[in-house]
């Protein structure tokens, strides 16, 4: 069997190989079969490859220890749901996985538009297959899934800190993430080779980016939400390199999908455009070079592999062939049109870019901080938690604030006076919600407040957009108000699924500063029967107990929680201790208030022989918030997503108006 | 053509320029980082540090009461060199004998005395776990 998966492997990089090279003459000399054929090779590396991944696959769940990666990565004893997740719990097949999802797009992404964009996808074929080939090589050469060895009785396991449902969702999301950024990436590139450079590039991959940045975000929050249940130190985001990694893309991505839509309607910031997929996709590559190559440190420990410079010098083409690309195609990417004030929707958008950019490149300084100055001064120095955070508030904030002024500010130019009048309602809402807090005592946080306060402004413009479209559908005969709000959305879901993703941003803005700025936090040793306090919590130690199951000792101290004078029955903190892998992990207490989204959460330090134990408590207002946006944003992303016939009439209408073959 | 100048390249610079005055602000309130030294290179240091190692046993003493005490030793293993560490405050879970911590603190008399809840425990490797170590 395992030859089978080499053998497959093998044949992949050959299909990837010729696909580049024919691909490439067959686009240069303007041969159709060869094209043709170049594409065929393409969707058949996509076929071979899923071979590759069946036989690895069968192999974890045959539990055949004669493949190192499955020894590795799982054991007998290991349920079925995390011996699949073994597929990408190492190295090796998180690679296959890589290739098996960038085939798959590449094949779908050429297929379906290869009648209506004919002339560009001749050469975004090479570009997909340049890529493919680097990462079969990899999957060939460097670090083979199908290493084989004698077979021992057992295999080393997983660590139960990953044997559980986020990761079977978690690692997957942020692969079709990272991977679907290759989508924008080869298209625009084959755009610039081909100088075909008009807006089909985009409107092509327009679903590929959104699906892409969507997989990517909702990753990273169900990352943030398996830290903050399970590993248990009480917080979600950490700012370790590695989570900036999947962070970095996503800011860069979301970036690229607002600017789009200036170059769409205005045909300005071409330029800007191809930079920032450049970079969402060179940024992608930098994220698993860091994960994988061990240059930083980092809470997740990954250990030296060999891949790791054959990555930095991908890295390094990319950049380099792309930038190369842009440069020489400059003179064809001028805009027609000029930014015409600097208070308009183009100029908000490009202030939100840049917002974006900078949030997105003060966190890449950041990561690669200690290797520069290791470089400079042979010695690293790292950026803590504060670095970040000053930057989140210094671009966050006012993020947030144009999220609600750019969607509603006229296009070309707006003046100060009907600025004004658009902007009454939702400054009332802003300033009465920040006098209110401020009268609450929301005022011991400034960050906080202004965060909430921004949020109000936001929250208040997308309100009024959708009342003041509702009011309008119904004013056109919608039969009744649902039906009104209904056929808004349906006719224009690109505007108004954005409308609820921001809905979700603000959400999360407002979930982060409650369980940031207003959190609190106490320690006490509690011997049983003791108390403690926290804000108006009171927590009484009550009894300490111990269970052995299948794998690990459960040992839980279990509470009385009581708010003021009302009994909210018990909550449990303790520890397991896995008798196989000879670990402990913490199991924390968390009781949300699922009317104020606050969570009480409960961490069992350290349990001593004589029955105390020490605990750390938080009250952490609002955070329950955070993990609402994610449902949110994925309602959004749908929306936006859902295949939309008008919108696709009106782009086709644009086209075909500037004079393109806009058949399909 | 008479060009008007576009206002695109006012935006932009002082976009840049606003920037560069918030990078500016956050040097001059917040300083610099610390820098991240193996066991081997802290003789001698002085100020904060963050200090990566392997933990050596054997481990003492209560986090929480009087504070735990072990040493650490480089993780690349070139150098046998150890430090004593004294560490108070919450101690995650995977912590123990054998594996890379990073904690935050300073050189005082010979013992590295890390801040309270500084430290944390790499992940064991998720990907290609090493066997060397443990």
């Amino acid at each position: 069997m395992p030859e089978l998966g080499r053998a497959a492997l093998l044949v992949t990089l050959g299909l990837s190989v010729y696909a580049l090279v024919a691909g490439a003459m067959a686009a240069h000399l303007g041969r159709r079969r060869l094209a043709r054929s170049a594409q065929n090779a393409l969707v058949a590396s996509f076929a071979t490859t899923a071979v590759a991944a069946a036989v690895l696959l069968a192999a974890l769940l045959r539990n055949d220890f004669s493949f190192t990666y499955v020894s590795r990565t799982t054991s007998e004893a290991l349920p079925t749901a995390y011996t699949i997740s073994a597929f990408w719990g190492g190295q090796e097949g998180s690679l296959l996985l890589w290739l098996l999802v960038l085939t798959g797009f590449g094949a779908a992404a050429v297929s379906l538009n290869r009648r209506w964009a004919r002339d560009l996808i001749v050469w975004v074929v090479p570009v997909f297959a340049g890529v493919a080939t680097f990462f079969a090589f990899l999957v060939v050469a460097v670090a083979s899934p199908f290493a084989t060895q004698v077979a021992p009785t057992d295999g080393a396991g997983m660590t139960p800190s990953l044997q559980n449902p986020y990761m079977l969702a978690h690692p997957p999301l942020l692969y079709l993430g990272y991977v679907g950024l290759t989508v924008p990436f080869a298209f625009a590139m084959g755009a610039l080779l081909s100088t075909k450079l008009d807006e089909r590039w985009l409107i092509a991959t327009r679903r590929w980016t959104l699906f892409a940045w969507a997989a990517l975000g909702i990753g990273q929050l169900l990352g943030s939400h398996w830290a903050y249940v399970e590993v248990g130190w009480g917080g979600y985001y950490a700012w370790d390199p590695v989570e900036n990694a999947a962070l970095m893309p996503w800011l860069a991505a979301t970036a690229f999908l607002h600017s789009v839509m200036i170059q769409e309607r205005r045909g300005m910031l071409k330029v800007w455009n191809v930079l920032l997929v450049i970079l969402a996709f060179s940024l992608s590559l930098f994220g698993t070079f860091l994960t994988r190559s061990g240059v930083v440190n980092s809470i997740h420990s990954f250990t030296q592999s060999s891949i790791g410079p054959w990555f930095l010098a991908f890295i390094v083409l990319v950049v380099t062939v792309s930038l190369g690309l842009l440069f020489w195609r400059l003179p064809q990417l001028r805009s027609p049109t000029k930014l015409e004030s600097p208070v308009s929707r183009e100029a908000a958008f490009l202030y939100n870019n840049l917002l974006l950019l900078a949030l997105c490149l003060a966190i890449l300084w950041g990561v690669v901080y200690p290797m520069l100055s290791e470089l400079v001064r042979g010695e690293a120095v790292v950026l803590g938690r504060s670095y970040y955070d000053f930057f989140l508030r210094a671009f966050g904030l006012p993020l947030l604030l144009l999220m609600g002024i750019g969607p509603l500010i006229a296009w070309r130019r707006a003046s100060l006076k009907s600025l004004a009048t658009t902007f009454r309602w939702p400054t009332g809402v802003a300033a009465a919600t920040g006098i209110v807090l401020l009268l609450l005592g929301a005022g011991s946080s400034v960050p906080g407040l202004v965060a909430y306060t921004f949020s109000a402004f936001v929250l208040a413009t997308i309100a009024m957009e959708f009342a003041r479209g509702t009011r309008a559908r119904k004013a056109l005969g919608a039969s009744s108000w649902p039906a009104a709000f209904a056929s808004l959305i349906s006719r224009n879901r690109r505007r108004y699924g954005g409308y609820v993703v921001h809905a979700a941003i603000v959400m999360l803005a407002i979930g982060i500063a409650g369980s940031s700025a207003f959190d609190s936090v106490a320690e006490a040793k509690l011997a049983r029967g003791e108390s403690m306090t926290i804000g108006d919590y009171t927590l009484r130690y009550s009894s300490l107990d111990e269970r052995a199951t299948a794998n690990a000792t459960e040992i839980r101290a279990t509470f009385d929680v009581r708010r003021g004078d009302r009994d909210l029955g018990t909550l449990q903190a303790g520890k397991n201790a896995y008798t196989i892998e000879d670990q402990i992990s913490n199991e924390v207490g968390i009781r949300s208030d699922r009317l104020t989204g606050e969570d009480l959460f409960v961490i069992a330090e350290q349990i001593n022989r004589d029955g105390s134990v020490q605990f750390r408590v938080f009250v952490k207002p609002l955070v329950n918030l955070i993990w609402l946006a994610g449902l949110v944003f994925l309602v959004g992303s749908l929306v936006t997503l859902w295949p939309d016939r008008h919108e696709q009439r009106r782009l086709v209408a644009r086209a075909s108006e500037a004079g393109l073959p806009a058949t399909r | 053509m008479a060009r008007k100048a576009s206002p695109a390249r006012l935006v932009i610079a002082l976009s840049v320029a606003g920037v560069l005055a918030v990078f500016l602000l956050y040097t001059s309130i917040a300083g610099g980082g610390n820098p991240s030294l193996p066991p081997s290179e802290l003789a001698g240091r002085t100020g904060e540090v963050q200090l990566a190692g392997l933990v050596v046993g054997p481990v003492r003493g209560d986090a929480h009461a009087g504070g735990l005490r072990f040493r650490l030793r480089d993780i690349s293993g070139e150098s046998r060199t150890s430090v004593a560490v004294l560490y108070t405050g919450s101690v995650p879970d995977l912590f123990k004998v054998g594996r890379h911590i990073v904690v935050n603190g300073e050189l005082e008399r010979g013992t590295f005395v890390a801040q309270p809840g500084s430290m944390i425990t790499k992940c064991p490797s998720k990907y290609a776990p090493k066997s060397d170590s443990a």
